[in-house]
């Protein structure tokens, strides 16, 4: 994976404050740390950040101010509804280093007509070289029959990258498709348990 | 319909309606989502409605998550009564939702199947909503 480089700017305000100042410029308040170094607070250009975050692990270089640091994204806050960086942490890697990161588990084909594709794990530790982390693992799941499981085992590694998750654990399974009449049986069920809990109000009023 | 089992306190103070979702503003569990975008708050029937219009759209196949649970009473006095007298019986069970806070999910149909679903279940909901998806990889 290439380089993304950002200018950053050595930070010496801190506090909401500051904080907030620096996101009305259009900027992005960020900390970098890591093998044993005193944290640098930083601020970054924000459209710059966004672009390179939108890839995940991407591996950043940070030049500017006596700084010229590989980092990898370790935290990143965001406003909930707007989706803008408020603060981002990188963690700072060497050329050559391992490192764990999770990366992403995407999908590939359909599964069989009566099955319902279950993904249990979206994202997957692994171990790989920081300059060299995969962009993601793609499972084949055309015509899987209900009842089949993929572990974490089972997934094809990217070269260069190992497991960091326990073989066992469950990637995605295939379950039957919920029947019409099921489905009626659970809003029956629903309404039934309206009723129990009204009942069951008065008897944690006898409780107190 | 959900409903507690059993509360600690029967009558409790109006939650809190101010500031954002502190987490859950992201789909983590299916591949779409329902995103409150204002504060309100959820009854236990608004949730089961809007369950059950998603449920009946997508007909056969997909899954639904529910990420909000109505855990908090809500009293109310009997109309036409005087001031005082104490609290007011439980009346609702709702959910404290605040903007940002993904609601419900959807996995296992088509992006077009679950947008009408979840638009039919926004209907039900008390505030505005928007549709979200699931972003692959996104740091």
């Amino acid at each position: 994976m290439a380089e993304v480089l950002i200018a950053a700017e050595s930070r010496t305000q801190f506090g909401k404050g500051a904080a907030r100042k620096i996101r009305r410029a259009d900027k992005v308040p960020a900390v970098l740390y890591g093998h044993g170094t005193e944290t640098k607070h930083l601020t970054l250009p924000g459209h710059e950040l966004m672009i390179a975050l939108r890839t995940p692990n991407v591996l950043i270089r940070l030049r500017g101010d006596g700084i010229d640091e590989l980092a990898l994204p370790k935290g990143v806050q965001r406003d909930p509804l707007k989706g803008f960086l408020e603060h981002v942490d990188l963690l700072l890697v060497k050329r050559g280093e391992k490192v764990t990161v999770e990366i992403p588990v995407t999908v590939v084909g359909d599964v069989h007509p009566d099955g319902l594709l279950d993904q249990q794990l979206v994202q997957i530790a692994v171990e790989a070289e920081a300059t060299h982390i995969p962009e993601g693992i793609e499972v084949n799941v055309e015509g899987l029959e209900v009842g089949t499981q993929i572990t974490a085992a089972d997934l094809t590694l990217p070269r260069g990258t190992t497991l960091a998750a326990e073989p066992e654990t469950l990637v995605l399974h295939v379950t039957a498709k919920p029947t019409t009449v099921e489905g009626e049986a659970a809003e029956g069920e629903a309404a039934e348990g309206a009723e129990g809990a009204a009942e069951a109000a008065p008897a944690g009023e006898a409780a107190e | 319909m959900l409903i507690p089992r059993r509360v600690k306190h029967r009558k409790q103070h109006r939650p809190d309606r101010h500031g954002m979702a502190k987490g859950g503003t992201r789909v983590v569990f299916g591949e779409y989502g329902i995103q409150a975008l204002e504060h309100s708050y959820v009854t236990n029937r608004q949730i089961e409605s809007a369950r059950i219009a998603m449920t009946r759209h997508i007909r056969r196949g997909g899954k639904v998550w529910i990420n909000i649970y109505p855990d908090r009473p809500l009293t109310k006095k009997p109309a036409e009564t005087r001031m005082g007298s104490g609290k007011g019986s439980p009346e609702w069970w709702i959910a404290n939702v605040k903007p940002g806070r993904v609601m419900f999910e959807l996995s296992g149909v088509a992006e077009p199947v679950a947008r009408e679903a979840m638009r039919r279940a926004m209907h039900k909901l008390p505030m505005k909503c928007r549709f979200v998806k699931r972003e692959v990889g996104e740091a």
